[in-house]
């Protein structure tokens, strides 16, 4: 082209420059429009990331509001163990994570050490704040990914009714196992965009399924309430050196578990570091012989059918009596004694003698309309329901001893409830222990009303019982340490020995107390149990009635009840209320 | 007919302003933190340095560069030298193709050397026209000229621009009349000789065969070129829109150098790629008329070079880009990011302008065209 000689040649570069530009047209469609479903969808599995988006798991609150159990943003903290090799800065990185998160150095190292892997967890769980000192240092290779940890902010409080839950975020006792499914999150589902480094590409996301928080759940305990009778637990378990100690605080007209409180006890946030023992709620799941405390639910049973009268009197064979075979104790001796003193005093003999006039049949069915010896129905997991059994399975003597509250196993729990029962005009209420379901909008899902199971003796019996059981607090009742100063207290004292190796033994005993206040408006109903007190002091009434006292007096304090009129005058009209027609 | 210098003129400012938009598209990612237009910021500069040089060229009269093509070749060879000494020369990834003119500003003495070489070439074929027939004038020495230029640049590593050059010398010869016998059997030579280098050269052979067998090297030598192609795909028929590229997001690396036209792909779909296919597609029209047009030997040959020195490199890129051929490292003319070859660019184009403005002067004042064929063989 360029001299005429050549325009041949010119001719043919243009040429061959045209045929490659339209070449390169023609490839250019074929990319931008032809069939590239291949490299589109690789290229879309390359960009596109799903990702799990967590959710708070509910948060579970006393009554008051105040939070037992919540979810906290927390940072797990990954490396990369390839790139840190790579930058042959594997002691370097592992001194200062180790140092910042107390972890071990040496195991550090070898696991950062490990060849071709290009991923570890450093540390899982961190606070924020310790994240934020690892982040500071901008060490190589590590990456930080928010979690949501599990947190007690009361730790020790409550711990067998709040339970746990497990690293796979599953409840595992208490609260948080039995209403799992409530308190549990839905995790959502986000496609997003990432770009070379993995990161996300900000204002890309594709929302599919958003996350929802579990719900929360509001118990009916009162962290105040719960903290009076844990400190009460505490000092029993030091002064009376005992195994265990356990009670149980019921509002006695909605059955509501004002406060639950098992000892030896664990601390949630170190719920690994517990023993199977620790972990164990002995208010429901330790099952016991009741004793002498059984005698509120067995004479009143007998007062309630007509059987006898309060003032009908009974020979206490001085403290022994052959009957069917075997011989029965008391522990002080008496000779006669009214059914209301029997009460008072907790006379084996005359309960047994007062329980043969009722017979075997209908103490059985009225122990049942009392809701003993069988789950309470209250919604957490591993209730025990105790052992009663049916009138055809009992021996001769059989009768005489479930007067007196032996045979026959129970729960804290259930005896609460029974003496409940008798605090509420018999009417037995199912104790519960939840409030209600509330979403993380604040909209109520579920309400837990009060729930009458039955009743168990009538009206004026049981008003008769609470004047009965008020004298067992009063001089010459076995159950004086458990007065609270403005307060007539009624209850029942009992001392049970426990069975070991099949025979009861003489040293070893459970010491219980349960009881109510103000007697004439109950307004709670306070049991309280020790495994194995001693050495010097046993029985319920020395070391279960004090306990009491010190759980019930602050307790009205807080609960505002208007104290009592004068001991004095309350005493004088105690054992006859007006208008009762016996 | 509309004047070929205004068409120039404008498809080379097309180009550039395409250039800038993608680039500030794809500038804030590979800076590092959003919003940081600083590569835009450095283009603009030399943008600026680019169109004064272009509009400086314009005025100088070419047949100028006829007298200053020996000096200036040797100043580039200079420099081209220079870049190979070690702490004179910048290396990058390997490569040892700049020199620190000041702090932050570097040189790549082989864009200029481009210039230079064709301007020595059509110089030496002009002046030896009527000595083609023999081996010295007709081969040896215009192979000299090329061979210095292009072993220079090779020794960098820089196989790109030396196959660039190379071809463009090449084409430059030919169509100033050098001899088929003389030049087919060497340039035979060199190709098997170039195959040998790339066979031995590790980076280079693994890109070949990554070419042939993209998938098996998606990890590795495949992976730009498979990053490209799936940003094609992406960009479908009009793409994603501007400043949606992902895959300016880490995934494709020298995304705002050799591989800014995958980016536009991605952003403006096959409309924004055919579109600037077709802007060089008219530049390459365009140019060749103006080489027509030129009365004169020396000037079609500068044309002509210049003309081909643009577009077989933009072709070059776009086949590296699109998978068409194995990986080159070679920027996309007006485009890419890079201040030497920007204003390299730009500088030609105003040598160009010039030749389209005298060409047309020529036309205008009716010059029989026996005066043109006698002004031919003057020099």
């Amino acid at each position: 082209m360029i001299h005429e000689r050549y325009f041949g040649r010119g001719f043919l570069v243009v040429s061959a420059s045209l045929v490659v530009w339209g070449a390169l047209g023609a490839k250019l469609f074929s990319l931008h429009l032809g069939d590239n479903e291949d490299l589109r969808e690789r290229a879309r599995r390359m960009h596109q990331v799903q990702r799990e988006v967590k959710a708070p798991r509910g948060r579970i609150t006393d009554r008051t509001g105040t939070i037992l159990a919540m979810d906290l943003v927390t940072q797990d903290v990954i490396a990369d163990p390839m790139v840190i090799q790579d930058r042959g800065q594997v002691p370097f990185v592992s001194f200062h994570a180790a140092r910042l998160l107390d972890l071990d150095r040496a195991a550090l190292d070898s696991r950062l050490s490990r060849p071709g892997r290009r991923f570890e967890y450093v540390s899982r769980h961190v606070p924020r704040d310790r994240a934020e000192m690892v982040r500071d240092l901008d060490l190589v290779g590590l990456r930080f990914e928010p979690q949501l940890t599990r947190h007690y902010p009361l730790g020790h409080l409550a711990s067998h009714v709040v339970g746990f839950t497990n690293l796979e975020g599953v409840g595992s006792l208490g609260v948080e196992q039995a209403l799992d499914p409530r308190l549990r999150p839905v995790s959502g589902l986000v496609h997003l965009i990432r770009d070379g480094r993995g990161r996300e590409v900000p204002g890309q996301r594709l929302v599919n399924l958003p996350e929802r928080s579990g719900a929360s759940v509001e118990l009916t305990l009162d962290a105040t309430i719960q903290h009076m009778v844990e400190q009460a637990l505490d000092r029993g378990m030091e002064d009376f050196n005992a195994r265990g100690a356990w009670a149980v605080v019921l509002s006695v007209r909605t059955g509501e578990v004002l406060a639950m409180a098992s000892r030896p006890g664990f601390d949630l946030n170190r719920f690994r570091a517990s023993s199977p023992e620790e972990r164990m709620n002995r208010v429901i799941g330790y099952t016991y012989e009741p004793g002498s405390t059984f005698k509120a639910a067995t004479l009143a049973l007998a007062l309630d059918h007509g059987v006898v009268r309060p003032d009908d009197v009974f020979f206490c064979e001085h403290g022994r009596w052959f009957y069917g075979g075997r011989s029965l104790r008391d522990y002080s001796p008496h000779g006669d004694l009214t059914v209301a003193d029997i009460i008072q005093k907790s006379s084996n003999i005359g309960t047994a003698k007062v329980l043969l006039r009722l017979g075997p049949e209908r103490l059985y069915q009225g122990l049942l309309g009392f809701g003993v010896a069988r789950p309470t129905g209250i919604r957490l997991p591993a209730e025990e329901s105790g052992v009663l059994a049916p009138p055809a399975g009992w021996s001769g003597i059989s009768l005489t001893r479930i007067a007196i509250g032996h045979e026959t196993t129970v729960t804290a729990l259930q005896i609460a409830t029974m003496m409940n029962a008798i605090a509420n005009d018999g009417l037995v209420v199912r104790p519960q222990i939840l409030r209600r379901v509330v979403d993380d909008a604040g909209r109520e899902l579920e309400r837990f009303e009060p729930e009458l199971a039955g009743r168990a003796i009538r009206p004026d019996t049981a008003a008769l019982m609470r004047h009965l059981l008020a004298r067992v607090t009063e001089p010459g009742g076995t159950a004086t340490r458990a007065r609270v100063p403005g307060y007539r207290v009624a209850g029942k004292t009992g001392t049970a020995q426990k069975v070991i190796d099949g025979r009861y033994s003489d040293r070893l005993n459970i010491a219980s107390f349960v009881g109510f206040l103000p007697v004439d408006r109950p307004e709670v109903t306070i049991a309280v149990v020790l495994d194995e007190p001693g050495p010097v002091h046993r029985t319920g009434g020395r070391v279960a009635a004090p306990l009491f006292a010190q759980i019930a007096e602050p307790l009205m304090r807080y609960l505002d009840v208007v104290p009592d009129p004068e001991p004095a005058t309350a005493s004088a009209r105690a054992v006859r209320p007006p208008g009762a027609g016996w | 007919m509309t004047r070929a210098s205004a068409i120039l003129a404008l498809v080379a400012l097309a180009l550039v302003a395409v250039g800038m938009v993608i680039l500030s598209s794809a500038s804030p990612v590979q800076g590092g933190a959003m919003a940081d237009f600083r590569l835009v910021q450095r283009q603009a500069v030399y943008l600026v340095l680019g169109l004064v040089a272009a509009v400086v060229a314009s005025r100088i009269d070419y047949h100028h560069w006829q007298a200053l093509a020996v000096p200036l070749a040797v100043f580039c060879l200079i420099l081209l030298g220079l870049v190979l000494i070690p702490g004179v020369g910048v290396e990058v990834k390997g490569s040892r193709r700049w020199l620190a003119v000041a702090a932050g500003v570097r040189l790549q003495p082989s864009e200029p050397a481009k210039f230079a070489c064709i301007a020595v070439l059509a110089w030496w074929m002009t002046r030896a026209q009527r000595r083609l027939d023999r081996w010295g004038p007709g081969l040896l020495v215009p192979f000299g000229i090329l061979g210095l230029f292009c072993g220079l640049v090779i020794l960098e590593p820089d196989f790109g621009t030396t196959a660039l050059i190379g071809t463009v010398g090449l084409l430059i010869m030919v169509v100033a009349g050098a001899r088929w016998r003389m030049v087919v059997p060497p340039v035979l030579v060199g190709g098997v000789g170039f195959a040998w280098l790339i066979a031995r050269d590790e980076v280079r052979y693994r890109r070949f065969m990554a070419f042939l067998h993209p998938e098996q090297h998606a990890d590795t030598a495949g992976y730009q070129v498979l990053q490209a192609l799936y940003a094609f795909v992406v960009g479908g028929p009009f793409g994603v829109g501007l400043g949606n590229s992902i895959q300016k997001r880490w995934y494709l690396p020298e995304a705002h150098t050799d591989f800014i036209f995958a980016i536009l792909a991605e952003e403006l779909g096959l409309v924004g790629s055919f579109g600037v296919c077709l802007l060089y597609l008219v530049f390459f029209v365009n140019g060749i008329r103006i080489a027509l047009r030129t009365p004169d030997l020396f000037g079609r040959l500068l044309a002509f070079g210049i003309v081909m020195m643009v577009t077989v490199q933009a072709a070059f890129n776009i086949a590296v880009v699109t998978g068409s051929v194995p990986t080159k490292g070679l920027a996309l003319p007006l485009i890419s990011y890079g201040g030497s070859s920007l204003v390299t660019t730009l500088a030609m184009c105003g040598v160009l302008y010039n030749l389209a403005r005298q060409g047309e002067m020529d036309r205008i004042r009716q010059r029989p065209r026996a005066r043109k064929s006698a002004r031919n063989t003057r020099v």
